[in-house]
């Protein structure tokens, strides 16, 4: 097969436009589609972050001699942090899955309960659902804080009281 | 919409002038602050996961969180690059000016211009309150008092922490000397809102500033910094800060000459973004932080 002269300087120019391009223009990452997200993130129907904070063991973390600081509250969303001798250890964390649908669909494989709610153990953090609306979350920020600490933390929050949000 | 959280975690440096400064305090809080750069590094750091479905459901919801205006965010990230005046064209020039192994500073000099010690007090409270505002935005009013809410301010860590620590050392000791905190006092105290108003870093930032006029941004201001004046005292003494001390350390990296600490503090303020480098890295671990709490 032979090229002339003019299929040549086409297919230099071809080359070039395409390093120019690869060049210009950034690479493709696995967040391109996510980013193409834009609307609201959380829902309206979704309760005040601040009516979460009275659910969390923070009495019960003091009494044991954590060091227990709330760090974020959000729409739908508040988180605590627990320390052990300046070390944070662990996240505890409510969230409104009404802001996020998907999350609840989980617990229809959860083969465990804790507190007679549906769990999930993933990495380091477990869950439950709570009135098939609103998960409570602990992870373990350092090992030292056990999967076994997980229930337990779970369970000492006011899982009940959460529920009674629902109604 | 400005640039994607995700190109921008990305886009953070490995190593250029701002991250060697940032390193030479490391002495201060030594392995306090790791340069997590990369969204998806962040990601898996946070979350201590190494699951990429979960990493790709974790990075989808930040990136939706911050997507959405209203959640705060971008105002966080706009403050923090907002409150750098970095002049990339000398840093660009500094590092290509590499003498040995150190940048060479003092070929620099006829380049800089040194702040004058009132505009440099304006600027250092400035950075603090985007600090408080930043914190809000990404944070929200954490727990149900104002206890709660100092207390969570308080807690500050890693990225957070070693950006208060340059702004103690880079913005403070380096320019006005170790009685700085006094000496940022007593200028706000005789301020006045005309005077603030020709403030550049001021006018970039005013819209964010609590208060209905200048004069109610200037209280604020002067509110910010006597709140936080002993913290600032109590980091100073517990390290045992000094020019000294700083000017050691970046003598690894820099090529200085100890009378010129004014300079110093010019070249640094004009060639690193410390404000936006670790103001990126808070907001993408707290945005991870919320992410995997509600996927």
């Amino acid at each position: 097969m032979s090229f002339s002269g003019s299929q040549r300087l086409f297919g230099a120019l071809l080359l070039v436009l395409l390093l120019f391009v690869s060049a210009c223009g950034s690479q493709p990452t696995r967040w391109d589609e996510a980013e193409k997200t834009q609307g609201p993130a959380t829902s309206a129907e979704s309760v005040e972050g601040g009516s979460l904070n009275t659910f969390f063991p923070k009495d019960a973390a003091e009494s044991e001699g954590f060091d227990f600081t709330f760090t974020q509250e959000k729409d739908g969303f508040a988180e605590a942090s627990l320390e052990q001798d300046g070390t944070e250890v662990a996240l505890l964390s409510i969230s409104d899955t009404t802001n996020n649908p998907e999350a609840a669909e989980k617990f229809a494989e959860s083969t465990r309960e804790i507190g007679g709610y549906p769990a999930i153990d993933v990495d380091f953090e477990t869950a439950v659902l709570v009135g098939d609306r609103f998960q409570v979350k602990a992870f373990s920020v350092e090992d030292s804080f056990t999967e076994a600490d997980r229930d337990t933390w779970i369970e000492k929050f006011d899982l009940a009281g959460l529920e009674g949000l629902t109604e | 919409m400005a640039k994607p959280i995700s190109e921008l975690v990305d886009e953070l440096p490995a190593d250029n002038i701002t991250v060697k400064a940032l390193h030479a305090l490391d002495f201060v809080m030594p392995g306090e602050w790791e340069n997590l750069v990369g969204f998806e590094a962040t990601i898996k750091k946070v979350a201590r996961t190494s699951d990429q479905e979960r990493i790709q459901k974790i990075g989808e919801r930040a990136i939706h969180l911050y997507n959405d205006s209203s959640q705060g965010y971008q105002r966080a990230m706009w403050l923090y690059q907002t409150v750098d005046s970095t002049d990339k064209a000398l840093a660009t020039a500094a590092l290509a000016n590499k003498v040995g192994h150190s940048i060479g500073f003092l070929s620099f000099l006829s380049k800089i211009t040194p702040k004058a010690d009132r505009a440099q007090a304006i600027d250092l409270s400035l950075k603090l309150v985007v600090e408080v505002v930043a914190f809000c935005s990404i944070n929200g009013l954490p727990g149900d008092s104002i206890g709660d809410f100092v207390k969570s301010l308080g807690k500050y860590s890693k990225e957070s922490l070693m950006r208060m620590n340059a702004l103690i050392c880079f913005d403070g000791i380096l320019p006005l000397g170790p009685d700085f905190v006094r000496m940022v006092i007593e200028i706000l105290e005789g301020l006045t809102p005309d005077e603030l108003e020709k403030n550049e870093t001021y006018d970039r930032i005013k819209e964010s500033v609590p208060g209905g006029n200048t004069q109610e941004q200037l209280n604020f201001i002067q509110q910010s910094f006597s709140s936080v004046s002993d913290w600032i005292n109590g980091f100073v003494k517990e390290h045992d800060l000094s020019a000294d001390k700083i000017v050691g350390s970046l003598k690894n990296f820099i090529e200085i000459s100890d009378d010129k600490l004014d300079y110093l503090a010019a070249f640094i303020d004009m060639t690193t973004n410390y404000y936006e480098h670790t103001g990126t890295q808070t907001l993408a671990h707290r945005l991870v932080r919320r992410a995997m709490s509600e996927i």
